[in-house]
């Protein structure tokens, strides 16, 4: 009991975590697998994010979770350092819009000083291993070779 | 030129700033009866009272129903609260004028209050990153409302070769604005240097590119065309009108431009058309902009300025109330202060001053358009208004 209180306590808990349905629950445990997912649509192949329970290209309601390649570049970020009351305890924080190689954007936690940060760096995601979900995050990616000698590994 | 769709002949406004001692209908009331005695209205006039819907942490609920019973008011053609953020005071704006347009009332009222000044920054924040991003997919990294504009502002200064100075003009032009305003929050004259050292609040926005925390009410009355000089000798028309929601919310799932506002390029497009002008005729521009690279973006996406070249027009005092395109003479919500569910009837009352010439040291001279607008969202939905004096048409 003692040693659960314990482990529960050291434990990242997100302050303002999303919600899990049936729908959304492989999404958020593949991100705490490494992999980021989303929904196509499998009528006209648009691919969106986040997953969504229709196309919204084309309206059709039978869509497939893929994989994503989980890279990008930083479109843009900003550093939050007056931040919601919840996140207080974060701040100053960095997050940035990121556009995947399959041309999806999506916002993030971006892992590095603002002051470093460029517009178009090359990013990867990596996995905030949170409760009471894992949340994807990105880093600056140090050079190509690097990012795919990590996901050979 | 086409006939109006409706004619504003009263207009009142608070002081911006703090009004924690007063409750939301003591701070609304004295505005719409400056309003009302300014139109030359009476109470029997009313058809239709439209309020914009006030903050979940204004105490009282329902509150257009409580304010008609609070006036004694019947309400004839309708009574309603509009809800979209900080559109909300246009939507109520909007309904006004359409309630004229379509024939339903021959007298209405917009009206909007906010209080925000007894709630902390961060207990808003919590509040409004619901509003401003997807709750499970945006809001868990800790996002806020002007975050996203932080970004554009990041992505501009890329894009553009932009620093933070340059930006930082915009802020000081507006108090320059705001210094001649006598309700504005903030009047006392500022240095780019005042901006660059303030302290950072979403980088590279600092504490004097965003807008404060303010309390205030507006209120506008909105007549029939052929009604108007009954009331007033120098109503104000409103020429258009213009909207565009691009089904977006924040950011667009295929990667696009952060630096320009395609919703209010559409939407500013289809109010010149309808108003039979173009937006070279615009004198005076009082914009939705709560920081200063969104008034930026703007004079470039209403087609004032071509992309990546207003801050050079910035720069070179465009912009001013002595400029050929004055923006934000108010001192816009930097400086005049942003209650963001007045803010965008506060627009409108600083656009009929203008064009009525009442402006007094921020007076653009000659005005005779102006146009007003407001958002959702990062600019993803935009609502326009044109104004024009009564002898222009």
């Amino acid at each position: 009991m003692g040693e659960a209180m314990a482990s529960a306590g050291n434990a990242d808990q997100l302050p303002y975590p999303p919600r899990t349905t049936e729908f959304t629950a492989p999404f958020w445990s593949a991100v705490a697998d490494g992999r980021l997912t989303t929904t196509r649509c499998t009528r006209c192949e648009f691919l969106t994010f986040p997953p969504k329970v229709l196309c919204p290209q084309c309206w059709s309601r039978d869509v497939e979770y893929v994989v994503l390649s989980g890279r990008g570049r930083l479109a843009t970020f900003t550093e939050v350092c007056v931040p919601p009351a919840v996140f207080r305890d974060e701040a100053p924080y960095v997050i940035g819009i990121v556009d995947l190689e399959e041309n999806v954007r999506l916002l993030t936690r971006i892992r590095a000083p603002f002051d470093e940060l460029t517009v178009g760096l090359p990013v990867h995601m990596v996995v905030r291993h949170s409760q009471p979900v894992a949340l994807y995050e990105f880093a600056p990616s140090p050079d190509t070779e690097n990012v795919c000698e990590e996901k050979n590994a | 030129m086409r006939e109006p769709l409706a004619s504003v002949v009263g207009v009142g406004a608070s002081t911006v700033g703090r009004h924690t001692d007063e409750l939301e209908h003591e701070i609304m009331i004295p505005v719409l009866l400056d309003a009302v005695a300014d139109a030359g209205v009476s109470k029997s006039d009313l058809d239709s009272f439209v309020l914009s819907s006030p903050r979940p942490y204004i105490e009282q609920k329902y509150f257009a129903t409580f304010l008609a019973a609070y006036l004694d008011l019947p309400v004839e053609d309708i009574l309603l609260e509009t809800h979209g953020n900080g559109m909300s005071g246009a939507l109520a704006f909007d309904i006004a004028v359409d309630r004229i347009a379509s024939g339903h009332a021959k007298v209405a009222v917009a009206l909007g209050v906010s209080k925000e000044t007894h709630i902390s920054t961060g207990e808003h924040l919590q509040w409004s990153m619901r509003m401003v991003g997807d709750v499970d997919f945006h809001t868990p990294f800790g996002m806020t409302s002007i975050s996203w504009y932080a970004m554009n502002a990041t992505a501009y200064m890329h894009e553009y070769g932009v620093g933070r100075r340059e930006l930082a003009e915009v802020a000081v032009k507006n108090r320059r604005h705001a210094a001649a305003n006598p309700i504005a929050q903030f009047r006392e004259l500022i240095t780019v240097d005042d901006v660059l050292d303030s302290r950072p609040i979403v980088r590279p926005l600092h504490l004097l590119d965003v807008p404060p925390r303010s309390d205030g009410a507006a209120a506008v009355i909105v007549v029939a065309p052929e009604l108007a000089d009954k009331f007033r000798g120098d109503p104000v028309h409103v020429l258009s009108r213009g909207h565009y929601h691009e089904g977006i919310h924040q950011i667009s799932t295929r990667p696009r431009s952060l630096t320009s506002f395609p919703a209010a390029a559409r939407a500013a497009s289809k109010a010149y058309e309808a108003a039979g002008i173009a937006p070279a005729d615009i004198d005076v521009a009082e914009v939705y902009a709560p920081c200063s690279i969104v008034e930026v973006i703007l004079s470039e996406s209403l087609g004032f300025f071509p992309e990546g070249g207003g801050v050079k027009a910035a720069l070179e005092g465009r912009t001013t109330s002595q400029g050929d395109k004055a923006m934000c003479t108010s001192g816009g919500c930097t400086s005049r202060g942003h209650p963001p569910m007045a803010t965008p009837l506060y627009n409108v009352v600083e656009a009929v001053e203008q064009l009525r010439a009442e402006s007094g040291e921020r007076q653009v001279p000659g005005a005779e358009f102006a146009l007003t607008s407001a958002e959702l969202g990062d600019y993803n939905s935009t609502l326009i208004h044109v104004f024009g004096r009564g002898e222009t048409l």
